[in-house]
């Protein structure tokens, strides 16, 4: 990635409101490239290797997560396991997951439980140069106990999922409601986000509730299928940012390190809906899919993020509408599978940073505690491409069958800013974009008992902060050498490509 | 399925083709604090922690000495006189007044037969705060060796208390001539001492403010233990140094407290004097460190006045003076700037009356220094202004690098720098009366 193609952007929201594994209904927003892993990919997945197309072809592993309502196509009770595991090239970062999940139905009514245990690693600048980074504590002079070094272990997050639903054959309806709730200790690359801090603690939680509706009729090429979900997702993290402040000491007659701790809050609360429609074309194999969603999204409270290389700006409350349109196309024909989605994204976002204390402006005049100092106005042009191919072979002579899946996803981001500052009276616009891109693969082994499947990508495009290979300290050494976020720089933001490659084995067995 | 899948696989090509090219960015100004805080980063610019607590009785024996006129030869002047509260720690002069001076503050006058102390009397504010140099021309030094004109004692716990050695021996400031009496009429007898025999000028003083049992009281309290008849001057030195360390830091600036992460601390104008001080005004390049100074020495191009001093007497080579030194010749310390606002007139002999004419001489300093009007200066020092040509071309000879070239700032921007000087002023400094005592244990009137 051009580091020259992204001035200095000061907006860091990653917006993590789409902090939930399951996909679609929640649009994710991103205000910067920066890559943050793939620890929400903890669900299994089929069409994961096929470039996760949905729109039109059915998810059969994934698909109950998203829309409760759809397990209702659930022949008989399983067992799934999805062990887990992603990597940030450089060894800037990492994960492993482990979900047991079970879904069952009886009769009309079915049901799911999920449990996930997950460790993310740190997150660090990617190693250039063989860097190693230093976490010994920084010894004070004069009193006080020494300021702990970069926490390098590996943190726990916990996922709880439970589903449940009933249908109704005649009418072929069925509606399903379910509830994910997640422990957070450690969001990917959020430790990043903070330039100059020494240390990062996270702590959080978050809710997704969602009500789904299948609404199927049948037809002579197939059915025609009507979805829709409605989702209210509540996220609140608070990241508690350990710097490392120099004061010069009139007594020591020197400069002294003391510690701050910053309290950030992030709270972001969604509502969303979303509609998805299938039929099947004409053509034997073939069918299409439309898809629509809604999300409104309110920001609480914004964390202060400060990344490298990125000037600080205030960020307080906001909100959010982001809306999907797309489009899919499926060919089902005997072993082949072929599947492709187009979708726009329009996105407006709305941020503000409120005045704490009466505030001067340039002009004279003076904003009431209360008012809006800086105003932000996004304006998001993105859009996902998917395209993905599988192909099932029989082995001769033997109820065993081998699948193969090929894939690739698009995602082009693309937005205008524009900041207004009733502070300095000035106006600022910004108009930058990406593309993230991953190649995906997939290859599953069917045995009469239980099938195994392995999924894999790598997504390309994004990076993280990193550090001039010039130097021989790390990003958080340099900013405590040169006064912690006084010594926040400016200028084009400079990020380190990293590729995330990612990695499941997924386990469905049957159970009698 | 692939003559179908074909059209479609050409499609996504495009669109990642397509999408691959970087859309055109266009620039995304700094907001005012980022270029502000970025530019500060460069240059070690850090708040200043509390000064270290002082001991009490320390600082009640310091508070006393420092107001106390029997410290001088004639008995008519304190270190207070030229480091006047009522002022911010210094006269208001553009060149101190000394011992026969009568009056105080800007009202102060010569008396008869006297000279002005070739240099200001600097505000004593934050003088504590860990300076490397003290005097104009720094000869006396944290690091460096000691003034070549005095052996003082090893124990001294810092520069300022080795700098509050200095003032009774000179002779203009406080000492006093050979010949002269006091406010009562009797002998001085610290003036009969020669320059060279510090230490019985030191013992002279000492066995002048033992005579006084309240002083016998203090000093018992601020050295418990130690007979007070074994006590040198040195102590009381340190007691003045603790008392300016107790009651004259005052760090508490808007500034301070924007380097503390308070966004809102200082004003849009502030701000923007600010970044010119760290960037297109070269401030910054003499004025940095955690002090804003004190670190260095710099030849500003300042106009020429007073008696002079030493062997470029009657100019003022200031740190060129001391031996070894002809690189600095016209350069003096540069001073912190933390209150500055209230500490005019300035420069090392107070040539100019405010901030604004500070700034204006820094925006073309060799126009300044030619053009300088002596009408400017209080009339009792315009005749000894030195603006021959000579003189004019001797300074501009070793002026500091950065001050050759013009700065070329508007009238705008000139104003924006000396807001940015302003939020340098700690509020608490701007009265402080509360640390006048209402009288001394000489009896000596404290004014």
């Amino acid at each position: 990635m051009s580091p020259s193609g992204l001035r200095a952007v000061c907006l860091v929201v990653p917006l993590i409101c789409l902090v939930s594994p399951a996909r679609a209904q929640l649009i994710p927003i991103k205000t910067i490239p920066i890559a943050q892993g793939d620890q929400f990919q903890i669900f299994p997945s089929n069409n994961m290797g096929m470039g996760g197309v949905s729109i039109a072809l059915p998810d059969s592993l994934g698909d109950p997560f998203a829309n409760p309502a759809t397990t209702a196509r659930l022949r008989a009770s399983r067992f799934f396991s999805a062990p887990t595991v992603y990597s940030l090239s450089g060894n800037a970062g990492g994960g492993r997951s482990l979900p047991f999940a079970m879904l069952t139905r009886r009769a009309n009514w079915y049901g799911g439980l999920a449990l996930v245990l997950q460790q993310v690693d740190p997150s660090r600048p990617p190693q250039q140069n063989g860097f190693i980074a230093v976490n010994a504590p920084l010894a004070r002079p004069g009193s006080g106990p020494p300021i702990p070094g970069p926490d390098l272990r590996a943190h726990g997050n916990q996922y709880a999922f439970g589903m449940f639903g009933r249908s109704w054959p005649g009418s072929n309806l069925s509606i399903g409601g379910s509830a994910l709730w997640t422990g957070l200790h450690a969001l990917d690359g959020v430790d990043l986000l903070y330039s100059g801090s020494r240390r990062v603690e996270q702590t959080g939680h978050a809710v997704d509730v969602r009500i789904g509706a299948l609404k199927e009729w049948p037809g002579e090429r197939g059915a025609r299928t009507l979805e829709a979900v409605v989702v209210h997702n509540r996220f609140a993290a608070t990241h508690n940012v350990l710097y490392v402040d120099q004061f010069w000491d009139p007594g020591l007659q020197q400069i002294v390190l003391q510690p701050r701790t910053d309290h950030n809050f992030d709270h972001t609360n969604t509502w969303g809906a979303q509609l998805e429609y299938q039929m099947a074309l004409p053509t034997p194999g073939w069918r299409i899919g439309w898809v629509a969603t809604v999300n409104r999204a309110t920001h609480p409270k914004l964390p202060s993020y400060d990344i490298t290389n990125v000037a600080v700006i205030p960020w307080d409350p906001g909100r959010t509408y982001a809306y999907n349109l797309g489009v899919g196309l499926s060919k089902v024909l005997g072993p082949a599978t072929f599947g492709v989605d187009a979708i726009y994204e329009p996105i407006r976002s709305y941020t503000w940073a409120d005045a704490i204390a009466p505030t001067a402006t340039l002009g004279g005049d003076t904003i009431a505690v209360g008012g809006k100092t800086v105003e932000n106005r996004f304006k998001f042009s993105n859009a996902v491409f998917r395209i993905g191919v599988g192909r099932d072979i029989a082995l001769e002579g033997s109820p065993k069958a081998i699948g193969l899946q090929f894939g690739l996803m698009m995602r082009s981001i693309n937005y205008r800013l524009q900041q207004t500052n009733h502070v300095e009276l000035t106006q600022r616009a910004l108009r930058t974009g990406w593309l993230e891109w991953s190649p995906t693969w997939g290859l599953t082994l069917r045995f009469p008992e239980f099938e195994l499947r392995y999924r894999g990508r790598v997504m390309k495009g994004a990076g993280r902060p990193g550090f001039g290979a010039q130097f021989v300290v790390g990003a958080r050494d340099l900013a405590v050498s040169s006064g912690a976020i006084l010594a926040v720089p400016s200028g084009p933001l400079s990020l380190v490509d990293v590729n995330t490659a990612t990695h499941q084995i997924s386990l469905s067995l049957p159970i009698h | 399925m692939t003559l179908s899948v074909r059209p479609l696989c050409v499609a996504a090509l495009l669109l990642a083709v397509a999408c691959d090219e970087t859309p055109p960015t266009t620039g995304f100004p700094e907001s005012l604090d980022a270029q502000l805080r970025r530019s500060i980063g460069q240059w070690s610019v850090v708040p200043i922690a509390a000064p270290p607590q002082q001991d009490p009785a320390l600082v009640a024996l310091g508070r006393a000495l420092m107001f106390d006129k029997i410290l001088s030869g004639n008995r008519d002047i304190s270190c207070a006189t030229c480091h006047e509260p009522a002022l911010h720690a210094t006269d208001g002069l553009p060149l101190a007044i000394g011992t026969g001076g009568t009056g105080t503050g800007t009202a102060r006058t010569l008396g008869p037969g006297r000279s002005f102390v070739p240099r200001n009397a600097p505000s004593l504010l934050n003088s504590a705060i860990g300076l490397s140099y003290v005097f104009w021309d720094g000869r006396l030094s944290r690091f460096g060796p000691p003034p070549p004109d005095v052996t003082l004692p090893r124990d001294l716990p810092n520069v300022i208390a080795a700098q509050a050695m200095m003032p009774v021996l000179n002779r203009r400031e406080m000492r006093g001539n050979p010949g002269d009496v006091d406010v009562f009429g009797n002998p001085n007898e610290l003036a009969q001492f020669t320059d060279s025999q510090p230490d019985q000028i030191w013992r002279a003083i000492m066995q002048r403010l033992l005579a006084i049992p309240e002083y016998v009281t203090l000093f018992r309290a601020a050295y418990p233990g130690v007979p007070p008849s074994s006590l040198t001057f040195g102590p009381a030195a340190t007691a003045i140094a603790a008392f300016q360390m107790a009651a004259l830091m005052k760090t508490d600036s808007p500034f301070d407290h924007y380097l503390r992460h308070e966004d809102n601390a200082i004003s849009v104008e502030e701000k923007r004097g600010g970044i010119l001080f760290f960037t297109r005004a070269r401030c910054v390049s003499c004025h940095n460190g955690p002090l804003l100074g004190g670190q260095s020495f710099s030849n500003s191009g300042v106009p020429q006045l007073g008696p002079g001093v030493g062997r470029g007497a009657p100019l003022d080579l200031g740190r060129g003076e001391l031996p070894n030194n002809d690189v600095y010749r016209f350069a003096f310390r540069v001073p912190p700037l933390r209150n500055v606002e209230l500490t005019a007139p300035y420069f090392h002999n107070g040539t100019f009356a405010t901030l604004e004419s500070v700034v204006a001489h820094y925006n073309d300093v060799p126009t300044s220094l030619r053009n300088f009007n002596p009408a400017t200066l209080p009339a009792a020092v315009q005749s000894s202004y030195h603006g021959d040509q000579a003189t004019i071309d001797d300074i501009l000879k070793t002026l500091e690098f950065t001050l050759r070239t013009p700065l070329q700032l508007t009238e705008a921007e000139r104003g924006q720098l000396v807001a940015f000087l302003k939020s340098l002023t700690d509020p608490s400094a701007r009265d402080l009366s509360g640390i006048v005592p209402a009288s001394v244990p000489s009896g000596l009137p404290v004014r």
